[in-house]
């Protein structure tokens, strides 16, 4: 336990980088899952073809393969960032794929008819997704949403691997000094267990928050 | 069939991005012998030396050595992707003790991280550890050491025509790549606390990180950094090493009986002239010159 408060800082800087690149690559997910979904469910087939091609690509490519292409490859091409901005726009990339097929199982429980009356009362797809589909949408997939964001909570550790102190890298870091893997790693346990039980508690609240009584 | 020609093309050019990226630094440093033969020369233990009840007789007994290491360890234990066999400096050692405690050299190669050598020792997953697993007191509080075997010491490389990096507190301030789970980071945090330490998993990475100036130096182990050196002309060492690392074999805490074992057996294969072929055979294939004297067993604190 001792060993956990001696090192308290660098822990708890740790946790603040696990928390910047939880909140920033759920934002970025979000944005561009978004606009996985819009492809996903567009009238035009080549839009749906590339929407499909992103989602297949990205689920069907480990997280950790990513990272270490994007930071180590992207450099040979020219282009460099910061190992932060890279794993943020990886993990976005990525988790992105998720969220879309979230929202999408989301705008397929909508009932065919509702999209059928925006467009009969003159709304163009876009209006008619952001009117009428995706409001609704969203409130059946709040929970699912929170999963991909513990789930995406726990890929951050993978930033380790390209240069980033994360959480998981700050315990390994004081481990290598102290030799003492079971207390912290515990410890960092308990820290990632309190953030997915902070998400689940948001997601819970949202949920009720957001239920509309039929 | 759209889709799936889609994916086979954006995988076949994320491959190529790989193989840019592999080309530029190789990743294998010289050749390494398995050291077969080196190893049909170890002595074996006198079967008055197995102690009835003892952890040898329990390894003799279940034919096989499990020892904690590394895999992907450049000249000290790193499996070759032809033969799957685990070859280097640290492999071969575990070897020679295997023959010694059961008289063939079988061994099976737990690859275990720093994070988790300490647990896997005193919970009884693996019977040894060779990992460049320098002795500390600190880790000596929860595993017990046998040697010293091999000293070695951490020195700095940059890219050529770096200027201003002599020494190790030159690099305060400045981005400093080091390995994971490397005796290198709490060693810059000591003598240069300004210096921003990033990580990387294994070797290559972090050449590969040096070469793509994310950062301005490469604090590793000598021995690593003169194979590195020697295959990529575009990096160079300013230092001599600057620590004195003293590897130890890891053993399960308060097994003294076990302990007493290790070190005998390691003083028998240093006058035998073993220890120092092997070292030819993996360390030696690039720093030039003679086997060193190996340390003295049990000088350092903790072992």
């Amino acid at each position: 336990m001792s060993v956990l408060l001696d090192h308290l800082p660098e822990l708890w800087q740790g946790l603040i980088v696990t928390i910047q690149l939880t909140a920033a690559s759920f934002l970025g997910a979000a944005v561009l899952g978004v606009l996985v979904t819009a492809l996903r469910v567009s009238p035009v087939r080549v839009l749906r073809a590339i929407g499909t091609a992103y989602v297949e690509t990205f689920q069907n490519l480990p997280l950790l393969v990513l990272l270490v292409l994007a930071f180590f490859g992207l450099p040979t091409i020219g282009l460099k960032a910061e190992p932060l901005v890279t794993a943020v726009a990886v993990i976005s990339v990525y988790e992105a794929a998720y969220i879309g097929e979230a929202l999408r199982s989301g705008v397929n429980s909508v009932s065919k008819g509702q999209g059928e009356a925006a467009r009969a009362i003159g709304l163009t797809f876009t209006q008619s997704l952001r009117h009428v589909i995706l409001p609704q949408a969203l409130r059946t997939v709040v929970q699912p949403l929170g999963n991909i964001a513990i789930a995406l909570t726990m890929n951050t550790a993978l930033a380790g691997a390209v240069s980033i102190v994360d959480l998981t890298a700050a315990a390994q870091r004081v481990n290598l000094v102290e030799a003492q893997p079971i207390p912290i790693f515990v410890g960092a346990g308990v820290a990632y267990a309190l953030i997915a039980a902070c998400v689940g508690f948001v997601t819970g609240r949202l949920e009720r928050w957001l239920v509309i009584l039929r | 069939m759209l889709m799936k020609k889609i994916i086979a093309v954006v995988a076949v050019s994320f491959l190529g991005l790989a193989a840019c990226g592999e080309a530029s630094s190789p990743a294998v440093p010289g050749p390494s012998k398995s050291g077969t033969d080196v190893i049909g020369q170890a002595p074996v233990a006198a079967a008055s030396d197995i102690l009835p009840g003892s952890t040898m007789e329990k390894i003799k007994q279940r034919g096989e050595l499990i020892v904690g290491g590394s895999l992907d360890a450049p000249l000290l234990s790193q499996q070759n992707p032809a033969t799957g066999e685990v070859e280097g400096f640290d492999a071969a050692l575990g070897k020679a003790l295997a023959k010694y405690i059961i008289g063939r050299p079988k061994v099976k190669i737990v690859n275990s991280a720093s994070e988790t050598r300490e647990a896997l020792l005193s919970n009884g997953t693996v019977d040894v550890v060779f990992q460049t697993y320098t002795i500390t007191e600190e880790r000596a509080r929860q595993v017990a050491f046998a040697g010293p075997y091999y000293t070695s010491g951490l020195t700095i490389a940059v890219k050529k025509g770096t200027s201003g990096i002599a020494k190790p507190e030159d690099l305060n301030g400045k981005k400093v790549i080091a390995g994971a789970n490397t005796p290198a980071i709490p060693a810059i945090k000591k003598l240069a606390p300004q210096a921003e330490i990033i990580t990387f998993g294994s070797d290559p990475e972090c050449l590969q990180a040096l070469t793509q100036d994310r950062g301005v130096a490469y604090v590793q182990d000598e021995t690593l950094l003169i194979a590195a050196a020697k295959k990529d002309p575009s990096i160079s060492i300013v230092t001599k090493p600057f620590t004195v690392d003293p590897y130890g074999i890891g053993l399960k805490h308060g097994d003294d009986q076990f302990k007493t074992f290790v070190n005998a057996w390691l003083g028998k294969i240093q006058a035998a002239g073993v220890w120092q072929r092997i070292w030819k055979d993996s360390i030696g294939t690039v720093v030039t010159g003679d086997a060193p004297q190996p340390p003295r067993i049990g000088s350092v604190p903790g072992s």
